[in-house]
């Protein structure tokens, strides 16, 4: 994960340098400097865009290497050459980026071995979306008030989440369940 | 213009000690009251009474002289036998606020559970708590099991344990933990002497200690929130990948702390949510190494 830690290092400097340019701003008089710091500050901001962009497709591309290796996925990082000029993300321009969630498909028997225990991750269902409880802070050792991960536990969760909805909302799905 | 006070704090353990005070300056002044306090020990460990034992700024001593006329306790009266039940008895006649430890077994007519002889008949634990339940001016339920069966109502529960609610229909206040810790007790003890019923959650616990998540006071949630997590629990970084139930317990353990306010459980080992409903059944595994185990 080099590459994203080289991103974020990146990142991180250039929200210094952002930083740097803003205080200058706001000290400096004389309107030839005064220019010179607003266009350095816009090229930051059209570099730090670029380099969000990339991180998303990062992310992504993660995520799609693990399961079924998608080959457009590496093509589309290939092609991310945009000028740090551009205003907008990258991703907007191609309407086939996925800023939806990955969605694989699980079996009951597949969502079974997903418990948290020895070095998996853990899951569960609810309402036909899996979703990624790992580090969720309610499910320590993958466990819920006596119920384990693994399994489709929309029920339950009806029956004692059921006004409250958008708990579900604060979780991350990754698939669906057959 | 008249003097502006600077506000004062309005963290809980503030409130509890402005509450305290207040409770040792009015009995002091002789304004409060000395009402009845009868202790009930029903099927449970009597870990309560215990814990209240270790009460530290009020204690044991202060609250029985000073607050309350312990008219029946189990474990510290100093009758005995049938004089202590008839004394029990006789407080029916009377007014008094009734604390409750302890589960109520409901198995063969509550028979699993007798507290002690009436003329000749043995008094079970179900039969007094109704009888006390329906007569006392408040009912406190004190420890996990008087709250919703807590240990003693676990898996396979033989006994057929419930909660005090269960029994006694009316609202109780419900003071969950494993033991209860004796500010929790006192504290909401001297509230009701002097304001009457503190304000309650919507599972009749007093938010004066059960508002905020262990987790959002914790010492290593710093760790928790860069993801940095303990495989052995010789470790000081977060213990959630061990087990634990910090982030679904509210009570106020680690602000108030336990035995005289210097130690408490995430100190040393995980939480196991023990004040949380569900305890123990619920808030199990405690420790395990399943998560963090390398994946060979």
């Amino acid at each position: 994960m080099t590459e994203l830690e080289r991103l974020r290092r990146q990142i991180q400097s250039v929200m210094g340098e952002l930083r740097y340019l803003t205080r200058l701003l706001s000290v400096v008089r004389d309107p030839p400097t005064k220019q010179l710091a607003l266009q350095q500050l816009q090229s930051q901001i059209g570099y730090l865009t670029f380099l969000i962009g990339l991180l998303g497709e990062r992310a992504t591309l993660a995520e799609s290497a693990g399961r079924s290796g998608q080959a457009q996925g590496q093509g589309r990082a290939g092609a991310m050459a945009a000028p740090p000029a551009v205003q907008r993300l990258p991703s907007e321009a191609e309407p086939s980026a996925p800023p939806t969630p990955p969605t694989r498909t699980f079996t009951p028997a597949e969502l079974a071995t997903f418990t948290g225990r020895n070095g998996k991750p853990a899951y569960v269902a609810v309402g036909g979306t899996v979703y990624d409880v790992t580090n969720n802070r309610a499910w320590s050792l993958a466990t819920h008030f006596g119920l384990q991960a693994g399994r489709d536990l929309t029920a339950e969760f009806a029956s004692c989440h059921g006004a409250q909805q958008w708990i579900l909302g604060t979780l991350r799905p990754v698939g669906r369940l057959a | 213009m008249s003097n502006v006070l600077p506000p004062e704090p309005m963290d809980n353990e503030s409130i509890a000690k402005r509450l305290l005070d207040e409770a040792r300056a009015r009995a002091k002044a002789g304004n409060l009251p000395r009402k009845r306090l009868v202790w009930l020990e029903l099927t449970g460990c009597s870990g309560n009474i215990i814990s209240l034992m270790n009460g530290f700024h009020p204690d044991l001593e202060y609250a029985i002289t000073e607050m309350v006329d312990l008219v029946y306790s189990n474990s510290l009266m100093a009758a005995e036998g049938e004089a202590a039940i008839e004394r029990l008895m006789a407080t029916l006649d009377e007014e008094f606020i009734l604390a409750v430890e302890g589960a109520v077994a409901l198995r063969d007519e509550g028979r699993y559970t007798v507290i002690g002889r009436y003329r000749g008949e043995p008094l079970t634990a179900l039969k007094a708590a109704q009888l006390l339940g329906e007569k006392a001016t408040h009912v406190i339920a004190v420890g996990a099991c008087a709250v919703d069966g807590g240990p003693s109502a676990a898996h396979p529960n033989l006994a057929q344990c419930v909660g005090l609610s269960d029994v006694v229909k009316r609202p109780l206040i419900k003071l969950p933990g494993c033991p209860c810790h004796p500010d929790w007790f006192l504290g909401t003890l001297a509230h009701l002497l002097m304001y009457g019923e503190p304000k309650l959650d919507d599972l009749r616990r007093p938010l004066l200690f059960y508002s905020t998540l262990i987790h959002d006071r914790c010492p290593r949630r710093p760790f928790f929130d860069q993801g940095i997590f303990a495989e052995t629990l010789e470790d000081p970084t977060c213990l959630f990948k061990l087990g634990c139930r910090g982030p679904v317990t509210r009570v106020d353990c680690p602000t108030r702390l336990w035995n005289g306010h210097i130690n408490w459980p995430i100190g040393a080992s995980t939480c196991i949510g023990c004040s949380q409903f569900g305890f123990p059944d619920r808030m199990a595994p405690f420790v395990s190494f399943d998560a963090t185990r390398e994946v060979t």
